[in-house]
């Protein structure tokens, strides 16, 4: 079948995500840019007998090589046969959409400009006249609402016609008569380079200043004459160049936008965003909300998903007794019961919780809440010496700290990096969820979703506390500016919360059928031999392994050899914690058996130990990729000690108050 | 004229940005030199402002560069 590539860009919160879910559904996979890990979101769909890979490229504002995410665009648009560039427009924000359209149309030329929200923009009073503005553009533009799927059988038929017939009249900026002809010197004067970047585009960064195109000539000898004229233009037009482009720009742009403007009632009011922005963003209201939220997050978590899981369980039970009444030899009926389907399975009976969680939080993310948590949170991030920016990350690492981590790009200072890549192992990511969900369904069956909650709670608090405790230490750099857009209000869009929601779980299936199977495969082995008729005591590996580390955890209040070995397990995969009990007890007598060997005090211990102790394999590779080995391994360390500290003292401190 | 990052709610004119960086990240956005601006949310704490349909946080260290004029 024939194959062509689509490129989604466009600035955040202008739909992109629902016109590329509009367009491939769920036949979507993410995975990294090669060499980063900037996540990469991918997918295809099948339309007249081709089939269209879409890529969707991370959301920026601007084109600089200085930020990784904009970099990866760049180079993506330049070294990939892109067929069809669909850029998002705004139709709320038209001028601000256009001037990211002059950026882009100085490096690809077979646009499609997607206008976006065009509903929104009609309530406001506001028409365009399209034919116009495709006469000026000289591009096609399809209108679309995304979140009601208007536009999206013409989207498809436009991407068609525009890879079977490439125009062969574009868009090209004139930014004036003399700066042209200096644009054209510069051209002259440029060293031949390495790479497939558009003469034009690498010329108007370098006028620009942009640091990373800059430095690719820095050494050059032509170098010295670029920047000869570059001062010479500037004398003339008594201000920096970028001023002038910028200011270009958006006159164009605006002279465009006043031309094909059809009706414009009155000034756009956004009144209940403002109002109830005004309430969300206060100072004190703000974060006492911001708890409410997430504390109803984690209710609904157990709320709805506990009978879920409970369905499941009478599932996983009926597979098993399957398997235990058919003739298989000793050895592989263990292997089956007792290591796969006890270990995988106590950790897939999380799914609906972990569903539920993900789905939830694809619903703040939509609804445009995530923006104001971090304008909330800037004034703590501020306090323990953190960019504002850095809330976003460390919410991520809610869902998994591996992404999170990659989430720090957006963070332009090395500083704020790495002390948020430092705090995100503490922030509780869902494969711990099943451990909580676990031990609180045991000993603290009142108040489940609080107990959980002040988890989460403490693994914040000691996330910000090592920050502040290290920013003090090793870094007095100040953080770069703060600024963020706060999209408008809206409500959730089904299909972008399911799928999201859907294709996170995925990744926590995909990841139970192969890290954890194999994790337990591995575990099965410990506990059979090597004598298989003592399975899972003392006698064999895992209880040797666990038994040699137990002492240690004698004064957290679990100082046996099952909590010893699955916190070894854990290290691994933080879901192994669970299935491994699960492996030693069997899923369905698994209340039972921990009930007997914690108590409630000793049960949270654990589960801060189980919180706090270490950052996953995963986690930790990803650190070391993000930051290096050097504070890879102090993440380490640091997490060990303050996970065996705070679970120590929290056992002998309740111990002695409940003794006394 | 004042700071962006000193005054209160109301209807403000953007005079200047004064550090060419900050003047960049602004204008990506779509905050120009020459708008008129609504104060939502004054200082303590991010200063959120709003220019038609963009509503865009801004923290202090930016705000100080960015100089204002009371508009009535």
């Amino acid at each position: 079948m024939e194959e062509k590539i689509i490129a989604i860009a466009g600035n955040p919160n202008t739909g992109k995500t629902t016109i590329f879910n509009a367009l491939t559904g769920t036949r979507q996979m993410v995975g990294n840019w090669p060499g980063v890990t900037v996540e990469k979101k991918e997918g295809y769909y099948i339309y007249k007998n081709i089939k269209f890979n879409v890529v969707d490229l991370p959301g920026t504002y601007t084109l600089t090589g200085e930020s990784e995410d904009q970099k990866i665009a760049i180079e993506f648009l330049t070294s990939t046969k892109v067929d069809v560039l669909l850029i998002m427009a705004d139709a709320l924000n038209l001028e601000r959409s256009l001037y990211f359209f002059t950026l882009l149309s100085e490096f690809h030329k077979n646009i499609i400009i997607v206008l976006n929200m065009i509903d929104l923009a009609e309530k406001e009073g506001i028409d365009y006249d399209i034919s116009h503005l495709e006469q000026l553009l000289k591009v096609k533009i399809v209108k679309t609402i995304g979140n009601k799927n208007v536009g999206i059988e013409e989207l498809k038929e436009e991407i068609y016609k525009r890879c079977k017939d490439i125009p062969s009249d574009f868009f090209i900026f004139n930014y004036g008569e003399e700066f042209e002809k200096s644009i054209k010197e510069i051209e002259n004067n440029l060293p031949l380079l390495n790479f497939q970047y558009p003469k034009r585009f690498i010329v108007l960064k370098i006028m620009e200043k942009d640091e990373y195109f800059t430095n690719l000539l820095k050494d050059r000898e032509e170098y010295k004459k670029i920047k000869e004229i570059i001062e010479r233009i500037e004398k003339i037009l008594k201000k920096p160049i970028e001023k002038f482009l910028i200011e270009k720009r958006y006159s164009i742009i605006h002279g465009i936008v006043k031309e094909i403007i059809i009706e414009k009632k009155k000034e756009l009011k956004i009144e209940l965003t403002e109002k109830i922005d005004k309430i969300l963003t206060n100072n004190l209201l703000g974060p006492i909300i911001f708890l409410f939220i997430m504390f109803t997050i984690f209710h609904f978590v157990f709320f709805l998903g506990n009978p879920i899981k409970d369905f499941l369980e009478i599932i996983l039970e009926r597979i098993k007794n399957y398997f235990l009444n058919i003739n298989l030899s000793i050895w592989s009926k263990s292997l089956i019961v007792d290591g796969i389907i006890s270990g995988v399975g106590s950790v897939i009976l999380f799914l609906p919780n972990i569903f539920l969680f993900f789905f939830l939080f694809a619903i703040l993310e939509d609804t445009g809440y995530m923006a104001r948590a971090a304008i909330i949170s800037d004034r703590l991030m501020h306090k323990i010496g953190l960019h504002g920016k850095s809330a976003i990350p460390l919410i991520l690492g809610f869902g998994c700290n591996v992404p999170a981590i990659m989430g720090t790009r957006i963070l332009e200072n090395k500083k704020d990096k790495i002390l948020t890549s430092l705090a995100i192992p503490f922030m509780s990511c869902s494969a711990r969820l099943p451990v909580y969900i676990l031990f609180t369904g045991i000993f603290f069956k009142e108040n489940q979703g609080l107990i959980i909650f002040s988890i989460y709670f403490l693994g914040i608090l000691i996330g910000i506390l090592s920050i502040k405790f290290f920013s003090y230490i090793f870094f007095k750099v100040e953080s770069s500016p703060l600024i963020i857009e706060l999209p408008i209000f809206r409500i959730p869009y089904w299909r972008n919360v399911i799928i999201e929601g859907w294709i996170k779980t995925k990744y926590f299936l995909k990841k139970a059928g192969t890290i954890i199977f194999l994790g337990t495969i591995i575990l099965w082995f410990l506990n059979y031999f090597p004598n298989p008729q003592n399975y899972g005591t003392k006698l064999n590996f895992a209880g040797r392994i666990g038994n040699f580390i137990s002492p240690i955890f004698k004064p957290a209040g679990y100082g046996f050899w099952q909590a010893g070995i699955a916190l070894i397990f854990g290290i691994y995969a933080k879901e192994l914690v669970v299935s491994t009990f699960g492996s030693f007890f069997g899923f369905e007598n698994l209340s039972e058996s921990l009930a007997f060997y914690f108590t409630p005090i000793s049960s949270y211990a654990f589960m801060l130990m189980s919180l706090l102790y270490m950052p996953c394999i995963v986690t930790f590779i990803i650190i070391k990729k993000e930051v290096g080995i050097r504070w890879a391994l102090f993440s380490l360390l640091w997490s060990l000690f303050v996970g065996w500290f705070c679970s120590t003292i929290f056992y002998q401190v309740f111990s002695f108050l409940k003794g006394g | 004229m004042e700071k962006l990052s000193s005054v209160k709610e109301g209807k403000y004119k953007i005079v200047d940005i004064t550090k060419i960086g900050k003047l960049k990240k602004m204008c990506d956005l779509g905050i120009l030199i020459g708008d008129i601006i609504e104060v939502i949310k004054p200082a303590p704490g991010p200063i959120i402002i709003k220019k038609g349909n963009i509503t865009v946080a801004v923290g202090y260290g930016m705000a100080m560069d960015v100089i204002v004029e009371k508009i009535e």
